[in-house]
């Protein structure tokens, strides 16, 4: 077997015929059917092969983009499920997007948040406040709900109220030692649900529990955004900016003070990192993916409620991160996807064939234990598995690897220490 | 010149007094060893004057500038480094990474010139590496370059320790017991480093040491704590016959017979 | 406004010291566990709630035997407190054989993440479990102690209102008073105790000393799992109703009674709790009246959050803890 995993490796023309008719079977496959979820499955999990294969960066971000832009939406929309794909990508793409930004707060920086579901709902519900006529109740000027064209700027909006709120929200947190901060954030997040869930009076700004209907579709050209399948280009986009943030900030003199914090914080202050600033720039960048994509959230669903964001979905997020792997981006991509396909169709699908099952009086599962309800039993097993048996996750995190011709000097130019030197001053190489 | 001094600095846990009335003076581009026994306030010291701790009274001067009440993130970037005595390193990542940590405070990348990456901080990024690679060959680390920080054996890990704070390009650089667990020949390496680091890199050097075959041999001055106090002050060889000293290491006893 | 205070005042009391009662217990297996392990043990606040379905479930096997009619209901109920508390205790040191052990010498943040993921098992394992055999997870527990009792405050100060408790308050506070002397003179007074308070100090010396650690630490899951599964049983008792979703809101609060009185301190776990008992009563009471209807009662679960997160940011040792300075 690992000899045959080689010669793939080694041989790039092989792999290109295998992904290549891979993606061309399980094209045809969803082309032609008129609702296969595992088809459509298959060719989404085509990227994670992708990922695989050893072709360059640029080749790979080639092909995963004619799959996501072209092919996956093209065979989706011949069968009658194409707005159901289109729903769980929409979601998936929602999810990965959160996800990363709190394997940045956890995986990055350390920092346990338990209550990071607060930002998508400031995201969500900075639009939702603006776009329904909810906003008329306290604002002393303008005319609301402001129409879809407004949506674009909001994302920016959402993007920066999130960011805020993750500073304000930071600054008292981070005074906390270690293991009391994902109680603290625990606290913080249901003290945001009931805060929103009882905005109501004195002045009703998020109007309580009953939320806020008829939130304004996003209106681009005179072109109103209402199915998932429009609302899946605009996922796709905000993914692909985030995606592109974070590996940015992941090997930069950011990412590294973030990772310098959460190995030993005594020692990272000692390199000159200020600790509270370092920890408030991951809560706000983390925070700012969820805003964005609360801003989408909001306008797709045209219902924000605060049922949407409770413990349980900050723990959703969590478990994505730790499945896929803390601190790594392709890990926590894998991770949201697999975790909210298992919460959309997965569960959903399991539970409807075990009723055909007990309606054709095979079997009889007693709707206690149908999967759908079994939501938590299965995150509290994943948590636990992976702590005990694979903490790093699914795609554990990877280190830079450089080449030491890039490293070594070639150019001339002086070294950075050369003000601190001496005038010619040789360097001695010590004996290894 | 003096480029480090301490006025009467104490510090007080509670009711346990772990430094008292510590006056010292150190001349720039010296190597001046802090010796004591163990509990004697030494690396409380230190962290008094890297900002760990906030000195109960007394004063620290750096360059004539008071750095009382700096934090430490301040204190590295005013020029003083530091080595821990119970090594310190960022395990999970890379050697070279852990290098370019040290060089934080003279990176400028801000966020979102990071997340366009724009053309200077790609630059800048790129110098970093080829400088952390030329501490590293510094040391003798550099064929360990992309090796995760914690897989490295003992030895490795306190040089790594020294290229870190070498990066943050200090005036002083503190190092705290930096041959615990080396043997003779790491010993001897590491006192030809401390030289090269004081002639080449115009570094004032202090270390905590408890060899001391390295200490006589290297410091040219040489401070004595005991029980949080100064008890003696000077040249090796004034250490190594102060009755003080002795009886500190050795107990009453000793000293007499020395005597 | 302070009249109606006032008035409210005896009743507020009564509920809050039952309250507080439960909170104080189960703060005990907070802090007894952080205080030996240093880690947070999300899952107890499952635990007491497991208590309170074995309880309540024995409670309705006996009275579909019919053996609570024949039997004087405090017997009862100290059977039930036993067989429940050692099944719980039981439970609390499989959980930290099973998922904290392994994980001693991994980062905190693992062992958390466990943590979570088995208080999320629970809640579910009860739910499906009762809803299996009952159709629905709301659990309603036989009548005990249901007979209301009336305090006749008004007479001690005309403006209190009089106060009606139930019976079963006696109880509960009784049976409290009664688990918390003993656990002091355990923990104070017994070999085992000290070997506790060794452990909790300093792991490595006290194994040293020839303290078998790792039973130590079984011991003290053992107890402060029991001892939250009884209050389980007391708080079904009490209020007759209950749902696998009860453990989480209430261990938080319970938690944030363990840091108020200072983490890793028995005696401030207890006043802490009660303390945190009487607070949140007051605030459910009157937070309406004070703001005149803008906070609702739901506020008072933000209140004892407001009170945790305060109390970590600006005095995290707690009324009664020392500050521990960390060895560079």
């Amino acid at each position: 077997m690992k000899n045959w995993l080689s010669t793939i490796q080694a041989n790039k023309r092989l792999q290109a015929i295998m992904i290549g008719l891979y993606i061309v079977v399980t094209f045809l496959s969803l082309y032609l059917a008129q609702k296969s979820v595992i088809a459509f499955l298959l060719l989404l999990a085509s990227l994670l092969l992708l990922y695989f294969t050893t072709f360059s960066n640029r080749i790979k971000w080639l092909v995963a983009g004619l799959v996501m832009v072209v092919l996956l939406p093209f065979a989706a929309s011949q069968g009658e499920a194409y707005q159901s794909y289109m729903e769980v990508a929409t979601l998936v793409g929602i999810y990965i997007a959160m996800a990363l930004g709190l394997n940045i707060v956890v995986g990055m920086a350390g920092l346990l948040d338990l209550g990071f579901v607060a930002f998508f709902a400031i995201g969500a519900y900075t639009y939702g406040i603006f776009a329904t006529s909810q906003a008329n109740n306290f604002m002393p000027f303008g005319h609301y709900p402001l129409s879809g064209g407004s949506f674009w700027v909001f994302i920016f909006i959402g993007c920066l109220a999130a960011a805020l709120f993750g500073i304000l929200l930071g600054i008292p947190v981070l005074r906390v030692k270690g293991d009391y901060l994902a109680i603290v954030t625990l606290g913080f997040g249901e003290i945001i649900r009931i805060i929103f869930n009882n905005l109501d009076k004195p002045v009703n700004i998020t109007n309580g529990a009953m939320g806020l209907a008829s939130v304004q579709p996003p209106k681009l050209f005179g072109l109103d955004f209402m199915y998932p399948s429009q609302f899946y280009y605009i996922v796709l986009v905000i993914l692909l900016v985030v995606i592109f943030a974070v590996r940015r900030l992941e090997y930069s003199k950011i990412g590294r003070a973030w990772k310098a914090v959460r190995e030993n914080e005594i020692a990272a202050q000692s390199m000159g990192i200020h600790l509270v600033r370092t920890k408030l720039m991951a809560f706000a960048v983390g925070a700012s993916f969820s805003g964005m994509m609360g801003v989408v959230f909001a306008a797709k669903q045209t219902f924000v409620d605060p049922t949407s964001f409770t413990l349980l979905e900050s723990i959703t997020i969590l478990v994505m991160v730790i499945l896929g792997g803390m601190g790594s981006v392709p890990g926590v991509i894998l991770g949201a996807a697999l975790v909210t396909i298992l919460n959309l169709q997965v569960l959903t699908e399991l539970t409807n064939w075990l009723n055909q099952l007990s309606l054709n009086g095979v079997i009889s599962i007693p709707d206690a234990l149908s999967p759908a309800k079994m939501q938590r039993f299965i995150f509290g097993a994943i948590l636990i598995l992976f702590a005990l048996y694979r903490p790093q996750g699914l795609l554990p995190a990877k280190n830079p690897v450089f080449k030491k011709e890039d490293l070594t000097d070639t150019s001339g130019h002086p070294p950075m220490n050369a003000g601190v030197q001496k005038e010619g001053a040789q360097h001695v190489h010590l004996d290894s | 010149m003096s480029i480090l001094t301490v006025k009467n600095l104490t510090k007080q846990f509670g009711g346990l007094v772990a430094n008292s009335n510590i006056d010292m003076d150190v001349e720039k581009g010296s190597i001046t060893a802090v010796i004591g026994p163990n509990g004697a306030g030494k690396t409380t010291f230190f962290n008094m004057v890297t900002g760990v701790y906030q000195p109960t009274s007394g004063d620290i001067l750096l360059n004539g500038e008071s750095i009382v009440g700096l934090k430490p993130h301040q204190v590295t970037r005013k020029g003083i480094a530091r080595t821990f005595q119970n090594i310190r390193l960022f395990g999970a990542i890379t050697v070279l990474e852990n290098v370019m940590v040290g060089m934080h405070t003279h990176l400028h990348g801000g966020l979102f010139s990071t997340i366009f990456n724009l053309p200077h901080v790609r630059k800048e990024e790129k110098e970093a590496r080829k400088e952390a690679y030329r501490l590293l060959e510094y040391v003798g680390l550099e064929s360990l370059f992309n090796e995760e920080a914690q897989n490295l054996p003992y030895g490795a890990q306190r040089k790594l320790e020294i290229a870190r704070a070498l990066a943050t390009q200090p005036k002083v650089l503190l190092l705290d017991e930096p041959a615990a667990g080396m043997n003779p020949k790491e010993t001897s390496e590491l006192t030809k480093l401390i030289y090269n680091m004081r002639e080449e890199l115009d570094l004032t050097i202090i270390l905590i040491e408890h060899d001391m075959k390295l200490v006589m041999e290297i410091s040219e001055h040489i401070v004595v704590l005991d029980h949080g106090e100064k008890i003696a002050e000077g040249t090796p060889d004034e250490i190594r016959n102060n009755q003080k000293v002795i009886e500190a290491y050795l107990g009453k006893g000793a000293a007499a017979t020395a005597s | 406004m302070i009249e109606q205070v006032l008035h409210t005042l005896p009743q507020v009391l009564i509920d809050g010291l039952a309250l507080g009662a439960v909170y104080a217990i189960v703060a005990l297996g907070y802090t007894m566990v952080y205080g030996i392990l240093e880690l947070i043990n999300f899952a107890h606040g499952e635990i007491f709630m497991t208590g309170a379905f074995v309880g309540t479930a024995i409670l309705l096997t006996f009275s579909g035997l019919g053996w609570i009619t024949s039997m004087p209901a405090i017997i009862t109920l100290v059977l039930v407190l036993i067989v429940t508390s050692v099944l719980t205790g039981l439970l609390g040191m499989g959980i930290e054989r099973v998922a904290y052990r392994p994980l001693r010498n991994a980062p905190k943040l693992i062992t958390l993440i466990t943590a979570i993921g088995i208080s999320f098992l629970l809640q579910d394992l009860v739910r499906f479990i009762t809803e299996l055999k009952n159709g629905n997870y709301i659990l309603t527990g036989p009548n005990l102690f249901n007979k209301q009792i009336g305090i006749e405050a008004s007479s001690i100060l005309s403006v209190f209102n009089d106060a009606s408790v139930k019976s079963s308050f006696f109880i509960v506070l009784g049976v409290a008073i009664v688990m918390m002397i003993t656990l002091d003179f355990f923990v104070n007074r017994t070999k085992w105790g000290m070997a506790m308070r060794a452990v909790a100090q300093d792991r490595e010396t006290a194994a040293l000393m020839t303290v078998n650690v790792n039973k130590v630490i079984a011991l003290t899951f053992f107890i402060g799992s029991a001892l939250g599964g009884a209050t389980g049983v007391l708080f079904a008792v009490q209020y007759g109703t209950i749902d696998p979703y009860i453990g989480f809101i209430l261990g938080l609060k319970a938690f944030t009674a363990a840091v108020l009185g200072g983490i890793g301190n028995i005696r401030g776990a207890m006043f802490g709790g009660i303390l945190i008992g009487l607070l949140e009563m007051f605030a459910a009471a009157n937070l309406p009246i004070v703001s005149h209807g803008v906070l609702g009662a739901e506020y008072k679960d933000v209140f004892a959050f407001a009170i945790l997160i305060i109390v970590l940011i600006f005095k995290p040792e707690g009324l009664f803890g020392k500050v521990t300075v960390e060895k560079v």
